[in-house]
């Protein structure tokens, strides 16, 4: 589960005048016919790295994106639920182990970027860093957070890196799982007791306006990225994939009877862009830069897992191996 | 056909399933390694599965639904043996009692395959291809790590040590142990207790683990009577907390 | 830690809270790659990669990483150093073109798994096995046996006696895998349910 919400910086140096110019030539020229890019092609430093950054992040809320519904899966009601439940927190630490394995095939190993996730160098989806109080929270998740993710992921398996491609389509097949699942458990507490209404209500005004950070900044104050889209590292802006995303789910929830709570959300049916109240972005950056309501949980929670594993690893670990990073 | 001693033979089983496959889901998103993370995932949902397919075959014998067996019963009503219940504790006890137990359960369903009880037996056949995995599992961990760093040696014996008098609790005798075994619907525990010791001692032949005696060790029973630890009662509240909200509302 | 999650606040105290210790290099194991035939008669195709301390617990980990979903009848591991990689190539250019034609005099000591990439960004599947005595050799034995006039963009070669195979009694290990359907979207239909209480809805 991964929307775009912090993957990209300025770039002040795009370090192109350093590239052998016959050697982009080529690589664009690839791009530009719909060729993916394997790992022992040429490819200019700041693909690589931009690139690194983006499936890394997206490994990261991955494995953290297990934690806020890992919060229900002792309390999950009925087999229905638990065993579907474990299924999908499951499949949010098999989605980070395929991209994990995706970024390495770029030259970062697994241990480099399990380091810089602890040690807060690098991010995941801010949305994460949010608590999950009730069973209808993880029902949110579960539809709508998952919903967003595959708005993201399906734009950027499009893209022109071939292992990450290949990690998003499988990754999108299995979250179509997700996003039904997610779905089935709303209409439930919808057609069920007011209490269960009022609990997933309770749940959407909570979980508003993270949903609303979750494709990232503004385009109009978002970094620029022109040569990334070019790239087809990015291939969508935020404000259009937070459009796609309101396009395909507000009528659903709306559907269902329950009250998004943004008093300006309608849709422009003269621009077919949704207007809404401009989302705190200043929110944002505070919790990215770790002062949201679990940040310290969340990293704390993962220290304290590879700590625990270290003696098996240790165990593992022959005298025999050497590095080498994924084929494809 | 004795229904109770059926009854009694089909909630014991699921209850371990049951109640094993919800501990061992707590490990999910924290495990030692994302790809072993993954695995001990899986096996916790065949566990959860298996235990819901036998709460089906009780509620066609005309007990309730089977959410209502796994989410509203009492720890005093449950005849899962305390092996089961005990936390997790670190990731050495959870591959000891996965191990211990794995092998005992991929035993039972083998035996149970040829069930004179036809829907026990049909399922056990599945059962048995899923729990093939489990053993899999269970002994290469059981290798790599049982001769691997003094850590590991030593962590995995303390673990075992502790596990055995609750793993000899899983043979733990019902009152119906002579109408199963004389209407040919399973053998019996006795019968399961030597091949399962066989096989234990078979496997820990290849590590670094020592195996005491199995005369000195005391089994710890009571599970299978409703008898249970402390830990047992926490866990199914835990478990039914949502359910509980409203038992009646549809989740 | 105080936590709304039950399963955080039995978390033991481990570690200092925010003290990071870098991970060791190898901390997350050696690297193999998994191949994975989804049903009988159809090819093998690469699925990705585990980390493993060997292949044997490398089979038992891709297992579950790889094939939890719709169908597999095989699965097979094999250390990723094992793995002869050819030059790719792109556009109309065929790979084959730059792998050398086969010597008269390969003696044949082994034989080797041929994958092929097809089209760049989709997965390795397999082409063929072939008897050479070293990865040179398979290739250009490949090249006499498997080129046709389908450009294929990258080779890779894997020598069959490093690879940890499905044994025979391991075959019914995805025996129930299609019954596991609350992993599968189609279980969760909800139409109905949502049918029912707009009804309602619409009365009230």
């Amino acid at each position: 589960m991964y929307g775009e919400g912090n993957t990209f910086e300025g770039i002040k140096n795009d370090g192109l005048a350093q590239e052998d110019p016959i050697q982009l030539s080529a690589f664009e020229a690839r791009i530009d016919r719909g060729e993916k890019i394997e790992p022992t092609d040429w490819m200019p430093q700041l693909y690589r790295k931009q690139l690194i950054r983006m499936i890394e992040q997206h490994a990261h809320s991955e494995i953290i994106g297990a934690l806020p519904e890992g919060t229900w899966i002792t309390r999950a009601p009925g087999f229905r639920r638990k065993l579907a439940l474990m299924a999908k927190v499951q499949d949010e630490v098999g989605h980070a182990q395929l991209l994990y394995s995706a970024a390495e095939t770029l030259g970062k190993s697994r241990e480099e970027m399990i380091t810089d996730l602890l040690s807060g160098k690098s991010k995941y989806s801010n949305i994460f860093n949010y608590p999950a109080f009730t069973w209808a929270d993880s029902c949110f998740i579960s539809w709508l957070v998952d919903a967003g993710a595959i708005v993201n992921q399906l734009a950027n398996s499009k893209g022109s890196y071939g292992p990450y491609c290949r990690a998003l389509e499988r990754i999108c097949a299995e979250e179509s799982f997700h996003l039904k699942y997610g779905h089935h458990c709303v209409i439930y507490l919808a057609a069920g007791t007011a209490k269960q209404r009022a609990m997933f209500q309770e749940a959407l005004n909570r979980w508003w306006p993270p949903m609303m950070h979750f494709f990232g900044p503004a385009d109009k104050i978002s970094a620029h990225t022109e040569v990334l889209m070019k790239w087809k590292v990015k291939m969508s802006s935020n404000d259009d994939m937070r459009n796609q995303f309101l396009d395909m789910y507000v009528p659903k929830i709306w559907e269902l009877g329950f009250t998004i709570p943004d008093p300006k959300l309608k849709k422009n049916i003269a621009t077919g862009r949704w207007e809404y109240t401009e989302p705190d972005w200043e929110e944002f950056k505070r919790v990215i830069n770790g002062d949201g309501p679990c940040n310290k949980e969340r990293l704390e929670v993962r220290r304290i897992a590879e700590e625990r594993g270290r003696w098996v690893r240790d165990a593992l670990r022959s005298p025999k191996a050497t590095y080498v990073s994924p084929l494809a | 056909m004795n229904n109770l001693a059926l009854k009694e033979l089909l909630y014991k089983i699921a209850d371990d399933q049951l109640i094993l496959g919800h501990r061992n889901s707590e490990w999910t998103g924290f495990g030692p390694l994302l790809e072993e993370d993954i695995a001990f995932s899986s096996m916790a949902q065949d566990k959860i599965g298996q235990s819901q397919a036998l709460y089906t075959l009780l509620h066609q014998l005309g007990e309730q639904q089977p959410d209502t067996l796994a989410f509203m019963r009492n720890a005093n009503q449950f005849h899962n043996c305390i092996l089961v219940e005990l936390p997790n504790g670190e990731y050495d006890f959870s591959l000891i009692r996965h191990f211990l137990f794995d092998t005992a359960e991929a035993m039972r369903f083998e035996l149970l395959s040829s069930s004179s009880y036809q829907p026990l037996a049909e399922l056990a056949r599945k059962v048995r291809s899923e729990l093939r995995y489990h053993t899999l599992h269970a002994n290469i961990w059981m290798k790599q790590l049982g001769s691997a760093t003094e850590e590991s040696i030593q962590r995995l014996q303390r673990s075992l040590e502790f596990a055995l008098p609750y793993a000899l609790g899983m043979f733990e005798k019902s009152p119906y142990e002579s109408d199963l075994i004389a209407q040919g619907i399973f053998e019996g525990e006795e019968a399961l207790a030597v091949r399962w010791k066989k096989k234990v001692e078979d496997i820990l032949q290849q590590t670094s683990l020592h195996l005491p005696e199995w005369k000195i060790l005391t089994p710890v029973l009571g599970g299978r009577v409703g008898d249970h630890s402390e830990h047992l009662q926490p866990l199914l509240d835990e478990m039914s907390e949502v359910f509980k909200i409203d038992p009646q509302a549809e989740w | 830690m105080a936590s709304i999650d039950p399963r955080v606040n039995r978390l033991p105290e481990i570690g200092k809270p925010g003290l990071i210790q870098p991970k060791a290099p190898l901390d997350q194991l050696g690297t193999f790659e998994v191949f994975v035939q989804p049903k009988e008669g159809k090819p093998f195709q690469h699925e990705g990669s585990v980390h493993a301390p060997d292949t044997e617990m490398a089979f038992v980990l891709a297992k579950e990483t790889f094939t939890r979903r719709f169908t597999c009848s095989s699965l097979y591991v094999v250390d990723t150093r094992d793995v002869y990689v050819s030059p790719i190539t792109e556009g109309d250019r065929n790979v084959y073109e730059l792998i050398h034609d086969a010597a008269a005099n390969d003696h044949e000591k082994y034989t080797f798994e041929i994958y092929h990439l097809n089209k760049r960004g989709k997965q390795h599947t397999h082409a063929g096995t072939v008897s050479a005595s070293s990865h040179e050799g398979a290739m250009a034995k490949a090249k006499q046996q498997f080129n046709s006039d389908k450009i294929i963009y990258n080779i890779w070669s894997i020598r069959t006696d490093t690879i940890r195979f499905t044994a025979a009694e391991e075959m019914d290990l995805w025996l129930t895998l299609p019954e596991k359907k609350f992993r599968d979207a189609a279980d969760y239909k909800g139409g109905e349910k949502l049918k029912e209480f707009l009804k309602k809805t619409n009365h009230a």
